[in-house]
Parts: C-alpha cells; sequence; structure tokens
C-alpha cells in the first residue's frame, strides 16, 4: 500500500500586491539601466493572484549585517573595535582576493605581497620624501598596479599551481629585499611614523580608533562596490561565459584572457590603496605583512568562508579574525581551531560556509528524488507531491488510465497474437489484436514509430522513430533493411510490444 | 545524399496550351541545373502497376538554366504603407492595441511598432521572452526596455499601451484585462489579476530606423546581408483594433481605449481597424487606418481575417455583426506566397497536349519535378478529366503522418516515410495544408500554389498510408486513359471555379480525380448546371464535393476553408470563426448548408479506412437493363476489383454512400457496392448523433462504398462509383481489367450522343418471377 502524504505550505517570504491601476515606478540607479533591488512578479498559480518579492534578497542581508556593525561599533570596547577594523581591512582584502580567484580565475597567492608593496611605497614616499598622506593612497595604488602588472604577464602562460608557487616565491622575494634594505636594517625592515588620516595626538585614543574604524569600513565599502561592479559588468560577464566553456567564449570572440588581466589589474591597484591605508592605519609598516602565516590566516579566511563569493570573503574574514584577535587568551590553541575549522568546512562542506544553502538544497532535492524513486513507478500512479508539476490535472488521469489500459493489453499478448500480426499486419484483427494495435496507434508522435523507405528501390525500408518536433528529423531505430513493407510492420509492431511488455 | 538542393513551383499551376507559365526556382549547391519539360505519366513506383512513367517534351527549351538561392519569407504580419516616414523617428508617442496573444515562446514577438533589429532602432511593443508584455526603444548605441510585472495568459483579450515621452524619456506600460463571458478561452469566474501598470525613466530614446526597418503590425524588421530585409521577431495572435497617438497619453485616455470607446482624434497618428472594410462577399489583406492619414496596413502571407475580436458576443458570423470581428490572427509560420523571381517563362505551344506536365531540373545529383496543368487552347476532346486541383491544394505539404498523433488510428497504418520528404519538413519553409496546425494550434486555413508542394510531386506517397495521394494517384486514371486511347482533354477545379459550367459544357464526359473533396460554390453550381443541362458525370471518387472552400476573386493560387461543427476535420475553428474571408460564405461541409454531395452525384462521404481495401460486389440493380450494359462483361458474382494499388481493392480508402435522405435522386440504381470492411472503416462523425459502439466497418451496414447510375435532364447521366481507390485498380494487370471494362462500358457510352442505353426500360416490369 502506498500512502498520500498530505502536502500544502504557507507562503514563506513576504509578499507584495501592486494594484494593476495604479502606477508601479521603478526607480533606476543614476546613469544606469540598473534597479536598486532586483524583483521578481508572478501570477501565483494557486490564487493567479500577482505577487511581487525580492528575487535577489542579498542586497537586504548585506544592509542588515554591514548596518548592524557600522551602528554598534561607537558602543564597542576599544580592543574590539581595533578587531573590528582589522577585519574591515581584511575582508576588504579577501573581497578583491576574490575578484582574482573567483572572477578572474587566477590562482595569486601574491595578495599580501601587493599590499604590502602598496604600503611600502606611499610609507616610504610619506617618510623619506613628505608626500602628504591623502596623496599616499595614488601611490599605494600605483604601485599596486605596476606591480599588477608584471605578475600578471605570466598568469597566463602558467597552470594553477605553478602561478600560485610563483606568487608565493614573490611574496617571500619581497620580505628578503625589505629586510635587506640597508636604509631600514635600523627599524628591521620596518618604516614607523608614517603620516596618517588619524591625527597625531589622536594615535591610539579612541576618537583615533573610531576614525580607523571608520576608515576602514569605508575601504570594506568601496571593495565591495569594486566587486559588484567588476562582477555585473561587461568585464564579469564575459568572465562568466569564459568561465562556463572558454573554447565556446573564445569561438564567440570573447577575449577572456584580456578580460582576465584586467580584472586582475583592476584588484591589484585595489591591494595597493589598501596597503597605503594598512600603513596609516598603524601608522607603520614592517615585513611580517609578506611573511607565510599572514598568507596562510588570509586563505583560510577564503577557504572557510567560501570561494568566489563576496560574502564568503566576508564571512570568512569576520570568522577568523574573531578567534585570531578576539580569543588571544586561547594563545597558539586559537591557530589550531583556525586549522579545525578549516579542515571541518572542506571536509563537510562543498563550497565553504555560503555554499552551505546549496548543498543543504541539493542534499534535500536528493532525499526527495530517493523518496520519490522508492514511492512510484515509471508511467505509474502520480503521487501528490508530483501531481503540483501538472499544470494540465487530466494528464494526470490519463497516467492513471494508461497504467491500467497497459496492464490489461499486457496479458493479451501472446505467441498467437504475434502470429496472427505477422501473417497479416493491416486488415480486419482479433478483438485482442485490434486492442493491442490500437492502443500502439494512438500513442504521442514523439518517438513513435514509422518506416522509411530506402532510395533506389522500392520495397526497402528501415525502421526509424518520429521526433514530434516540427522540422526535426526522425531517428533511425534498427538499421537492418526489411525487402517487403509486411514485415517491416510486422518489426515495428515487435518493438512496441516490447516496449510495452517492459512499461 | 545529394549535393544540391532543388526547389520549385509554377505559376498558374492550371496553364492553357498558348499560354504562359512561370517557374520559380531556388537551388542551393549550384548555379545552373538542366532543364526539361515532361509529361507525366504515371507516379505511382508500385511494382504491382506500369510504374513510374514520363515522356521528355522536346519543346527546344534552353538545355540549361542559371539559377539562384531564392529566400521564403514565413509567418504573416503587416506592413503600414508610409512612403512620408509619418511613423518614423516618433519624439513622444503612445503605442496600443487589443491582443489576444496565443504562444509565449523563446522569442520577442513584436505586436506593433518600428524596430530595426540587427541596428537596435526604432521602437517596439510586443511581448519578450519571457512572456511579459514589454516596450523597447534603441537608438542605435543602446537600447531600453520597459516590461510588465506579469506574463500574459494565452488565448485571452488585453489592452496594451505603451507611451513614450520624448522630454523626459518617462515611458509607461499599461496592461488591462479585457476577459469577457464570451472572447476568450476562459471566463470572469476566473480571479485572474493581470493588469498592470508600469512606468519607468529609460535611458534611451529612440531614433528614426529610414529605410532600415517599416512599421509593423506582428513582426519586426531583421536584415540579412544576402536576404536583405525580411520580417522576424513574430507575433502568434489575433490583434484587434491598434494605432498610435503623437503624444503620451494619460491614464483616463488610456482606460477608454480599452473599453473600445472611438479614439480621441486630438494627436491621433493612425487607427487601424480591421472592421471597417469588412464586406458580405469577403475582405482582402488592407487593414484600414481610420487616422488623418490613411496610412493602411497590407497583410503579407495572408494575416487569417473575420476572426473574432475582443468585444465578440456570441454571433455566428462577422456579417451579423462586423464591429466585433477586429480580429486578424497572424501566425510566425504562415505562409501563402514565397514570392520568388520568376527564374523561368515557358509559353506553351498552343498544340500542346493537354496533361500533366513537369519541369524536370536535376543537377548536383539533385532533382526536382515542378508540376503544372495545361488544358487545351481550345477544347478538343470529349472527355473532359476534372483534376481536383483545389483537393491538391488542400493537401499541399500535409504534416499529418509526423504531427497528428491519431493520424494513424484513422489509417491504421505505420507510416511510410522518405528522405525528400524529411527535406522539405526540415525546412519548414513551405508553408502547411489545410491538414495542419499553426505552431500556437491554430488549424491552417489557407493553402496556396505559390510554394513548393512535395505532394504534388509525380512519385510522392502520402506518409500516413503508403500510397499515391490526390494528383500522384490521379496519373492512374490519366495512365489508363493513354492506355486504351481515349483522347481526352485535363481541366481543373480552377478553371471550373473561375468559369463555371461553360468550363465542362463542351464535354460530353467528365471524369473526377480521385479525391474531389474541396469545393467552391461556383464549382457546386457549374458541375449542377452542367448535368442539368445533358451533361454526363464520372465521379470516381470518394469524399467529393465535401468543404465548403473559396477564393478570392482575382487570386485563385490560394484556397480558404474553415473546418468546423462537422466532418472528418483535423481543426475546428473556434466558435464564430467559421466564415471565408475569402467570399464571406459560411465554411464548413457542403451538407450543412443544404447542398449534400448526394444532390449532384448521387453519393456522400460514409466511412474511411486505410488499412485494405475491398472489391465491389453487384447489387441487384446492375441487372435491370436500364444499366445492365454497365456491367457487359462482367460475371454475375464476380468480385469487381479485388486488386488495386490503393489497398489491395477498387472499394476503400475514403468511400461514399448512396443515401435518399440526404438526397440521392430517388431514380438512382444501386449497381454494386464494397461489403466485408475492417473495423478501421468507422462511420464519419458527421453521420453520428448519438455515439454507441459497433460502428465500424463489420458492424455497421452504412459502411461501405457504393457503385450507382442515374440519368439527368437531357440525356445526361451520372455513374459513380465513391471510393477513393478506384482509379488506382485501373493499372493493375496491364490495365485490362474488370474496372476497366466497367470503365470502357460507361465511357464508351457516354461518349455517343442522343439518349443513353438502356433508356427506353422504363416501363412498369411485367414480372413472372
Amino acid at each position: 500500500m502506498t500512502k498520500f502524504y498530505e502536502i500544502g505550505q504557507r507562503p514563506s517570504e513576504i509578499i507584495l500586491h501592486p494594484d494593476g491601476d495604479a502606477p508601479l515606478h521603478r526607480r533606476r540607479l543614476p546613469f544606469t539601466r540598473r534597479h536598486l533591488l532586483k524583483w521578481r512578479s508572478r501570477t501565483n498559480p494557486k490564487s493567479l493572484q500577482q505577487e511581487r518579492m525580492l528575487a535577489d534578497k542579498r542586497p537586504l542581508w548585506w544592509a542588515l549585517g554591514l548596518g548592524a556593525l557600522a551602528i554598534t561599533a561607537p558602543f564597542l570596547t576599544n580592543a574590539s573595535l581595533t578587531i573590528a577594523a582589522i577585519f574591515c581591512m581584511f575582508a576588504a582584502i579577501n573581497v578583491l582576493w576574490t575578484l582574482v580567484i573567483g572572477t578572474a580565475g587566477i590562482f595569486s597567492l601574491a595578495t599580501l605581497a601587493i599590499v604590502g608593496i602598496g604600503a611600502y611605497a606611499s610609507a616610504g614616499l610619506n617618510v623619506y620624501l613628505g608626500l602628504p598622506w591623502p596623496l599616499m593612497f595614488v601611490a599605494g595604488g600605483v604601485a599596486g598596479l605596476i606591480v599588477g602588472g608584471f605578475l600578471a604577464l605570466p598568469s597566463t602562460r602558467l597552470d594553477g599551481l605553478y602561478y600560485a608557487l610563483l606568487t608565493m616565491g614573490f611574496a617571500e622575494i619581497c620580505r628578503v629585499f625589505v629586510q635587506q634594505l640597508k636604509a631600514l636594517t635600523a627599524a628591521n625592515g620596518a618604516i614607523n611614523n608614517v603620516g596618517s588620516f588619524i591625527p597625531e595626538d589622536w594615535q591610539l585614543q579612541r576618537p583615533g580608533l573610531l576614525l580607523g574604524f571608520a576608515g576602514a569600513f569605508v575601504i570594506l565599502l568601496l571593495a565591495l562596490l569594486i566587486f559588484r561592479i567588476v562582477n555585473s559588468e561587461r568585464l564579469g560577464m564575459l568572465l562568466q561565459t569564459a568561465r562556463e566553456d572558454e573554447a565556446f567564449a573564445e569561438a564567440t570572440g570573447i577575449d577572456y584572457r584580456r578580460a582576465r588581466l584586467m580584472v586582475f589589474l583592476i584588484s591589484s591597484t585595489g591591494l595597493g590603496v589598501i596597503g597605503a591605508f594598512y600603513a596609516q592605519f598603524y601608522g607603520s609598516i614592517s615585513p611580517s605583512i609578506f611573511s607565510l602565516d599572514q598568507l596562510m590566516l588570509l586563505f583560510a579566511m577564503i577557504v572557510i568562508g567560501g570561494l568566489g563569493r563576496s560574502e564568503g570573503a566576508v564571512i570568512g574574514t569576520a570568522i577568523v579574525v574573531l578567534i585570531d584577535k578576539g580569543l588571544l587568551g586561547l594563545g597558539p590553541l586559537r591557530i589550531l581551531l583556525v586549522a579545525a575549522i578549516m579542515l571541518a568546512v572542506t571536509l563537510f562542506a562543498h563550497n565553504g560556509l555560503v555554499g552551505i544553502r546549496e548543498q543543504f538544497r541539493g542534499w534535500r532535492n536528493r532525499k526527495k528524488s530517493e523518496a520519490r524513486a522508492r514511492r512510484t513507478e515509471k508511467g505509474g500512479e502520480v503521487m501528490p507531491e508530483e501531481a503540483i508539476e501538472f499544470a494540465d490535472k487530466q494528464e494526470i488521469y490519463y497516467r492513471r488510465f494508461q497504467k491500467r489500459l497497459r496492464d490489461r493489453l499486457k496479458a493479451l499478448i501472446t505467441p498467437e497474437l504475434i502470429e496472427e500480426h505477422r501473417l497479416r499486419p493491416l486488415g480486419q484483427h482479433s478483438d485482442a489484436l485490434n486492442r493491442v494495435l490500437n492502443h500502439f496507434r494512438r500513442g504521442e508522435v514523439a518517438d513513435k514509430y514509422a518506416i522509411m523507405r530506402q532510395p533506389d528501390q522500392f520495397h526497402a525500408y528501415k525502421i526509424v522513430a518520429f521526433s514530434g518536433v516540427r522540422g526535426a528529423p526522425p531517428r533511425l531505430v534498427d538499421d537492418k533493411i526489411y525487402d517487403d513493407i509486411n514485415q517491416a510492420y510486422h518489426a515495428v509492431f515487435l518493438l512496441r510490444v516490447n516496449d510495452l511488455m517492459e512499461s | 545524399m545529394t549535393n544540391a538542393r532543388i526547389f520549385g513551383y509554377a505559376d498558374p499551376l492550371n496553364a492553357r496550351a498558348g499560354g504562359q507559365v512561370d517557374f520559380m526556382i531556388s537551388v542551393e549547391g549550384r548555379d545552373q541545373v538542366e532543364m526539361e519539360l515532361v509529361r507525366a505519366l504515371h507516379g505511382d513506383e508500385n511494382p504491382d502497376g506500369p510504374g513510374f512513367l514520363e515522356e521528355v517534351i522536346p519543346l527546344g527549351l534552353p538545355k540549361t538554366l542559371q539559377v539562384a538561392r531564392q529566400f521564403t519569407q514565413v509567418g504573416s504580419f503587416a506592413r503600414a504603407q508610409d512612403p512620408e516616414g509619418r511613423l518614423d523617428g516618433l519624439h513622444s508617442f503612445t503605442l496600443f492595441a487589443h491582443v489576444f496573444p496565443t504562444l509565449p515562446k523563446a522569442e520577442r514577438q513584436q505586436i506593433i511598432g518600428r524596430w530595426d533589429i540587427e541596428g537596435s532602432k526604432g521602437f517596439g511593443l510586443g511581448i519578450d521572452p519571457d512572456g511579459h508584455v514589454a516596450m523597447w526603444v534603441g537608438d542605435g548605441a543602446g537600447v531600453d526596455e520597459i516590461r510588465s510585472e506579469i506574463i500574459l495568459v494565452p488565448r485571452c483579450w488585453y489592452f496594451i499601451a505603451a507611451s513614450f515621452d520624448g522630454a523626459s524619456k518617462q515611458a509607461n506600460l499599461h496592461v488591462i484585462s479585457c476577459v469577457s463571458p464570451w472572447n476568450g478561452r476562459i471566463s470572469t469566474v476566473v480571479p485572474l489579476q493581470t493588469d498592470t501598470w508600469v512606468s519607468e525613466t529609460l535611458r534611451h530614446a529612440p531614433t528614426a530606423t529610414k529605410g532600415d526597418a517599416s512599421f509593423k503590425l506582428a513582426s519586426a524588421t531583421a536584415f540579412n546581408p544576402v536576404r536583405g530585409h525580411f520580417g522576424a521577431f513574430l507575433f502568434n495572435g489575433k490583434i484587434d483594433r491598434s494605432g498610435v497617438y503623437t503624444r503620451a497619453l494619460a491614464r483616463p485616455d488610456i482606460e477608454a481605449l480599452a473599453k473600445g470607446t472611438d479614439p480621441s482624434q486630438q494627436d491621433l497618428l493612425t487607427y487601424w481597424d480591421p472592421t471597417v472594410n469588412l464586406t458580405a462577399t469577403g475582405v482582402g489583406d488592407i487593414i484600414p487606418d481610420t487616422g488623418p492619414h490613411g496610412l493602411h496596413m497590407h497583410g503579407v502571407n495572408r494575416p487569417v481575417r473575420c476572426m473574432t475580436g475582443f468585444n465578440w458576443k456570441g454571433e455566428d458570423s462577422y456579417r451579423l455583426a462586423p464591429e466585433t470581428y477586429g480580429g486578424v490572427h497572424y501566425h510566425d509560420d504562415a505562409m501563402t506566397d514565397c514570392g520568388w523571381k520568376v527564374s523561368y517563362s515557358m509559353t506553351l505551344p498552343e498544340s500542346l497536349k493537354s496533361g500533366i506536365y513537369c519541369l524536370r531540373l536535376r543537377g548536383g545529383g539533385g532533382e526536382d519535378h515542378i508540376p503544372f496543368i495545361v488544358r487545351p487552347a481550345k477544347p478538343q476532346a470529349k472527355i473532359a478529366f476534372l483534376l481536383p486541383t483545389f483537393t491538391y491544394l488542400a493537401y499541399a505539404n500535409e504534416h499529418l503522418a509526423y504531427e497528428a498523433p491519431i493520424a494513424q488510428a484513422i489509417t491504421a497504418h505505420t507510416p511510410v516515410i522518405v528522405a525528400e520528404d524529411l527535406e522539405y519538413k526540415k525546412l519548414e519553409e513551405f508553408g502547411l495544408s489545410t491538414y495542419d496546425h499553426h505552431t500556437d494550434g491554430a488549424g491552417c486555413c489557407y493553402s496556396s500554389w505559390r510554394r513548393p508542394v512535395i505532394s504534388m510531386r509525380p512519385r510522392y506517397r502520402m506518409p500516413a498510408m503508403n500510397f499515391p495521394w490526390a494528383l500522384p494517384a490521379d496519373l492512374s486514371l490519366i495512365w489508363w486513359l493513354d492506355h486504351v486511347g481515349y483522347d481526352y482533354d485535363v481541366l481543373t477545379d480552377h478553371d471550373l471555379h473561375a468559369e463555371g459550367a461553360a468550363a465542362l459544357a463542351p464535354y460530353k464526359v467528365v471524369l473526377n480525380g480521385t479525391h474531389p473533396e474541396y469545393y467552391s460554390e461556383q464549382m457546386m453550381d457549374g458541375t449542377e448546371a452542367y448535368l442539368a443541362a445533358g451533361g454526363r458525370v464520372m465521379y470516381l471518387g470518394g469524399n467529393g464535393y465535401y468543404w465548403v472552400t473559396g477564393t478570392r476573386e482575382a487570386e485563385p493560387h490560394c484556397i480558404e476553408v474553415r473546418k468546423l461543427d462537422s466532418g472528418s476535420r483535423a481543426w475546428q475553428a473556434e466558435p464564430g470563426e467559421g466564415y471565408l474571408a475569402s467570399t464571406g460564405q459560411r465554411s464548413g461541409l457542403w451538407r450543412n448548408r443544404g447542398r449534400a454531395p448526394q444532390k449532384i452525384v448521387g453519393l456522400g462521404f460514409t466511412t474511411e479506412g486505410m488499412d485494405e481495401s475491398q472489391p465491389f460486389e453487384r447489387m441487384p440493380d446492375s441487372f435491370h437493363r436500364r444499366a445492365s450494359w454497365i456491367m457487359a462483361g462482367i460475371g454475375e458474382e464476380e468480385l469487381i476489383g479485388d486488386f488495386g494499388l490503393a489497398g489491395g481493392g477498387a472499394g476503400g480508402i475514403e468511400l461514399d454512400r448512396y443515401e435518399l435522405g440526404l438526397g440521392t435522386p430517388p431514380h438512382t440504381l444501386l449497381l454494386a457496392a464494397t461489403i466485408g470492411h475492417s473495423d478501421n472503416y468507422p462511420l464519419v462523425s458527421e453521420e453520428v448523433t448519438y455515439a454507441f459502439p459497433g460502428r465500424g466497418g463489420t458492424q455497421d451496414a452504412q459502411v461501405r462504398g457504393d457503385m450507382i447510375y442515374f440519368t439527368t435532364p437531357n440525356h445526361g447521366a451520372v455513374f459513380a462509383a465513391g471510393s477513393i481507390a478506384w482509379s488506382q485498380a485501373l493499372p493493375c494487370r496491364g490495365g485490362e481489367n474488370n474496372v476497366a471494362r466497367i470503365m470502357r462500358n460507361v465511357l464508351n457510352a457516354f461518349l455517343q450522343d442522343g439518349a443513353l442505353p438502356g433508356s427506353q426500360y422504363v416501363g412498369d416490369e411485367v414480372l413472372w418471377r
């Protein structure tokens, strides 16, 4: 006995019902054809009412999350405020890195190296040449762009792993270079007393911390904006096509290599600017920025969050920064904790924490299919949970009817009946054969058998099956050539009997 | 396979010796083909008959012909005649229309507008690939769009309007449902909430398209460097009244238009009202503009007119309430005229023998026979073979075996297809038959000869039944007439339609083809008048004089039929849409208009089946001296036609029955009848009032084919063998068989002037037995 379960659900999201006789004003972002939010409207197939709902709720979650951070920041302790600022800074770095790894598909590990070079370049110009602090951002950006340009060149020539090694080596070279610079040996490779957007006397004071956080927050917002613009504009779309099928993209004239380099340069410039900010935030810059352990921590962030998505970069950063800087009391254990989380995420999640939702849905779908496979048979009774997929409910009845009809017809198939057809495929038949044939003849056109006359001979036939689609030719079922039309009719009959018995 | 594809058609299909025929030819893969004129002698390649025969007619035609690829515009739409470009480069405007969409599809569909697809210029209002109503505008550099919230429900009437203000670039899009108890698939009980009004400021404003696009209904303008401009973004569905204002209309004006009130004249540029030129004798392709400039729309590929509009209230005909028949149905697969350039024009010699001819083209391994029919310059013979060209067109390029799930159940056959057929079906360029459905499911009511028609090629076999049908089948009678040596002229339905009884009057005998199913009023009248004036008809077909068919005056190439209410119908016209736009007449079956075929030739359609045919058996009337001469040489219990190229018998495929109740003349003699049909021959639906089991050949006595004879005034007469398979039995056994024997008996007698044999035996019988 099959158990029938009740189905049906209340709406699970907020639904607006626009009026048909009042104007719905769609506002656009200035100078674009884009709307601020992506809405989805539909006629509810159950109520036939118009419904309008948010199709993409991510902007909502972003606004809530970032808004909460901005509002709570003034109430945080000094230590927490610093952690929040560091979080913002690293989140910004990771968002831009995600652009390189995810969007451009270049597996670069030189991220922190570029940040460091941006920091050193701008700090050096500030300290030794007296460059005012606002121009440090420009200097950092230019430095990032130049280094990015050099690093980009081999990216199209080297495969993923080798390029990763190359960029890691580059970071190490930077560290050694900086440490061996004679000018900096006194400070152990560091540049101190860097000018900053934080006034001198506010340093390490409450207002200075607040300003530092605000700056880091703005940097994060800018990084997110760049991420969004690159991904949703032409560049990102070209690369999305290339990600799906490189050969196809190339064939349609998409120069995805160029697009990748462009993305790399954009994010390098951004990282250079962050470097300048980094130096100003701390008021100094030291070679540890190039160190492997920093890089690995950064790597842990995007792996935990999930590769390729800005949400992943930010959430991963939040978790790792909280553990690394927030749980200082745990000592070295906290590094083990990060490693454990990273291990757990890679073991159990397909694409970090942000992929969990999709992963869960996939798992539920698989469970659903398994349950269905247990409960239903092909061409058999339609279950209530399947019935919602039928717009024409009559089809459900047809399924029931055809199933029972087939069961009755199967009982009629005997060697005598097949012999009767072989002897006389056309004309008046016994009641049993008539019923079987009529069932066959009334079937849908798609995949229905037909006979194809072969050229150059009147009696030469092959069996084909119709496509059921206008203009789409039939497919060949069997290469055998029949030289008698009655044999061909009978061959089709045998195929159909076979299909019936197997159903 | 071949590396050249050759297609062509002849215009006119019904030529006359001494006249001219144009050949429109398209060839891919070659630029020249060999050309020869041939006369078709027999088509069916079945080895049981004479096989495929043709003779080359040495007319001294050029041996080769320069040819090129020609393109076909598929899909119906309407184009505004706007030489001054008043509809171009509008600054502020409102486009509006009442529409009845029938098919959401993956391609954009333009309802109204002037849109240059390649150049992204102009403006268009239509349905986007997701099914939303949308207006798109473009200035060549950028495109912008405003689209509705929801998608349209197929087969409901809507009013849609889009306005654009050139100064502010503010666009408004209005969709207002017009569902009434009468006008669509669903009624007002459905709680559908479909109205929408969207307002949005666009970034781009439309620019003038100039010559790169034209203002069209149901299509936008595409361009291909080889082909030039053509219609694309084709719309499926009906468009009622539509128009353009040169300002952005406010909501109250929009609501007034939606209700169907007359448009205010202020800033009205055009108002296309399809109802104003409907006449009692039909309507042409022009959709009049009642606005100030008279920028009328011209239909391409026959948009279907006289269709119910948004305000229809159940009247049976456009003639009763024309103001409710603004519907014009557009189809993206309608094709009534390939419009190809003439590739070769042939002047036929006066002395050319009347017959079925083909221009045979060969090249690159490809071959095509372009058929056309030649009647003599002046009537020459006493026998006329009336080729049912209306029926040829009705079945032209039919898709039954490929598309109709019930086709195999009707024919009780597995279809047999050939590669040439697939080539046609693959192209989907050469249009549909009146047995097919358009992509939106509506029946196809137009069929034309201005396109390559594979089903008129002499060797063609109808896939659904695996024997020749219509023209290829009629070649069996041609072969037999030639074989016996009768002198005959061929005529066509189109000649009879154009000239009426005058076309038949010069002939002693008129022979029908195997399937004269589609008849116009002129053809019915002509046949009846011919018989009443002493003409003699041999009705040698099944299911004749069946559908009310028409053509527009002076446009014989395209027939129209609306299938409705009853009869064996491949589709059914929607309520209120059963009248012919070509003539204004009610279509459907002639029997439903008081002219059952029995009233003319004594027999009418009773059953069809394609599994196997049966012979005729003599009935007692065949021994009456009035008609026994017909059976001279036939044994008393001899089976007549237990052979044949169609189903193996002379009685089968589609069969007609004697029925006094439907008007068979009361003095008709029932000479013979078929018996023993299978249950795959059911009684036809127009005979079924209550449905009950047992209406098949093994149980119902009305399932049979009859052979009859009756006289008409002035020594006229009708001999009728109501079976499609009859003529296809003639070529069997070398053309010498008992079907042929009967044919000779009747033909020889009918060719004599004066009283018919047996006509003296009208006394009361004095009997001893």
